[in-house]
């Protein structure tokens, strides 16, 4: 009986889930677009589809954050006038490398710990690197140059910004 | 049949990665940033209503820098101020002189910047003007220091136009003082690139870069640029220049489109020369 009432109305159907990732996917995509100018620094700034689609690998499996990730990505191309199919295809393979973190024994703690900021980080790396690869492919830019100046950087931050997340899950739950 | 089901559902994560990682292929091969027509119209016109919803917040961040160059520019245009005090005297007289007509080469449309990607690479704005002010895809952008780029979307009241500092931009272009012609391009650093120059070309730091005649895309004599730095190509007849870019791309707040666009004709003429010669190339 206490079993059943600590399940919330979010935890019991996966569906409502699925639609509140779609909502914060539109949020998310739009606060890039609209406020990100404001927290960049020196150009570079939080990835944040990035995170949400890491978060939905720890909280869903590999399978949906491949998806996921390709729906975030496709997004993201739209809303950033970017060539479509790019974040695409970088989001997709960073969801695929989130998933390998996902632990379905232990989702809160993945959630709300040092789990998270792991793949954040890994699976932003891979982004970047598949990012920067198509973007510097039709010119003469170094790769390398181009990699060490915005990818790295850009992962550090995006590390950063998956703090408040993790922080946020974890005081909730604690609360409970 | 059955076996391969299994198989399917067995590698199901693998399977599905292979079939996104082909959509996403298609998709890249299939468009580039302009040929999204009245989808991307509508998403212009939507990030361009938004953007200028909040364009009244301030940017702490950017702040520090926008402050130090203005307090340069400031500086500059007291120095300023004087010398065209002299050359708007000399200048009246020359006029009356010459019966100079005062004649703009193209027509300018201003507008306010709404909105402003200049985060990691993806370097656009959008401004407040769009198809129902007659603003085109292909049409310059420029300010009062230079050219800033080109108009690549448009919805009916907004457009997105892509900063020289972009993976895009590849400039026809020419040293004003030694009439020395080049492609300007961008390389991810804060300074434009000039390349393939011989070293015996005359170049100096200093010089100034403005549009080609040969650009089918811009006008020409608009300012780009200054010469910052000439970097020899070791074990190379060429060197590279450096063009740091006349306009302050942090500070950007009011631009002009100017109502030029390319040349169908010559462009349509250039592209099937392009293609017969690729052609050839690929016979051989």
């Amino acid at each position: 009986m206490a079993q059943y009432r600590e399940k919330t109305l979010y935890e019991s159907f996966p569906a409502l889930r699925y639609v509140l990732y779609a909502i914060t996917a539109l949020l998310l995509s739009v606060m890039h677009v609209v406020f990100v100018r404001l927290i960049s620094v020196q150009g570079i700034a939080p990835d944040l589809l990035l995170v949400l689609t890491a978060w939905i690998a720890l909280a869903e499996g590999q399978f949906i954050a491949l998806y996921a990730g390709f729906i975030c990505g496709l997004l993201f191309d739209v809303v950033s006038a970017d060539v479509l199919g790019t974040n695409a295809l970088a989001k997709t393979m960073a969801g695929f490398t989130a998933g390998f973190f996902f632990r379905h024994v232990e989702i809160p703690k993945s959630l709300g710990g040092m789990r998270l900021l792991l793949a954040v980080g890994v699976s932003s790396f891979i982004h970047n690197l598949a990012y920067f690869f198509f973007y510097v492919r039709p010119t003469e830019m170094s790769f390398t140059g181009f990699f060490l100046q915005y990818g790295i950087a850009t992962t550090l931050y995006t590390v950063v910004a998956a703090l408040f997340p993790m922080l946020i899950y974890r005081s909730t739950r604690l609360v409970r | 049949m059955y076996r391969l089901i299994e198989l399917v559902v067995r590698f199901k994560e693998i399977v599905s990665l292979c079939a996104l990682i082909v959509i996403c292929f298609s998709l890249m091969s299939w468009t580039h940033t302009g040929q999204l027509g009245g989808f991307r119209a509508v998403i212009v016109g939507g990030i361009g209503w938004m953007q200028s919803a909040f364009a009244w917040i301030p940017n702490p961040v950017s702040m520090k820098s926008e402050n130090a160059a203005l307090r340069e520019l400031n500086l500059q245009l007291s120095e300023e101020r004087a010398s065209i005090r002299q050359a708007l005297i000399e200048n009246a007289t020359l006029r009356k002189m010459l019966e100079f007509k005062k004649q703009s080469p193209y027509q300018v449309i201003s507008a306010d910047i709404v909105g402003k990607t200049t985060t990691e690479v993806r370097n656009f704005v959008t401004i407040n003007k769009g198809e129902a002010d007659s603003i085109k895809e292909g049409m310059p952008v420029i300010t009062d220091a230079g050219l800033i780029g080109t108009i690549i979307g448009t919805s009916s009241g907004f457009s997105i136009a892509q900063l020289l500092i972009n993976r895009d931009s590849r400039i026809a272009a020419k040293i004003l003082r030694s009439r020395i012609d080049g492609i300007v391009t961008w390389e991810g650093e804060q300074d434009l690139v000039m390349k393939n120059i011989p070293k015996s070309y005359d170049v100096k730091v200093g010089d100034e870069v403005v549009t080609s005649e040969y650009s089918n895309r811009y006008p020409n004599n608009i300012r780009i640029g200054w010469v910052s730095k000439t970097i020899d190509e070791p074990t190379s007849l060429f060197r590279r220049i450096l063009v740091k870019p006349s306009a302050n791309f942090s500070t950007l707040e009011q631009v002009y489109v100017a109502k030029v666009i390319p040349n169908p004709e010559r462009l349509n003429l250039e592209r099937e020369i392009e293609a017969r010669l690729r052609e050839r190339r690929r016979i051989r």
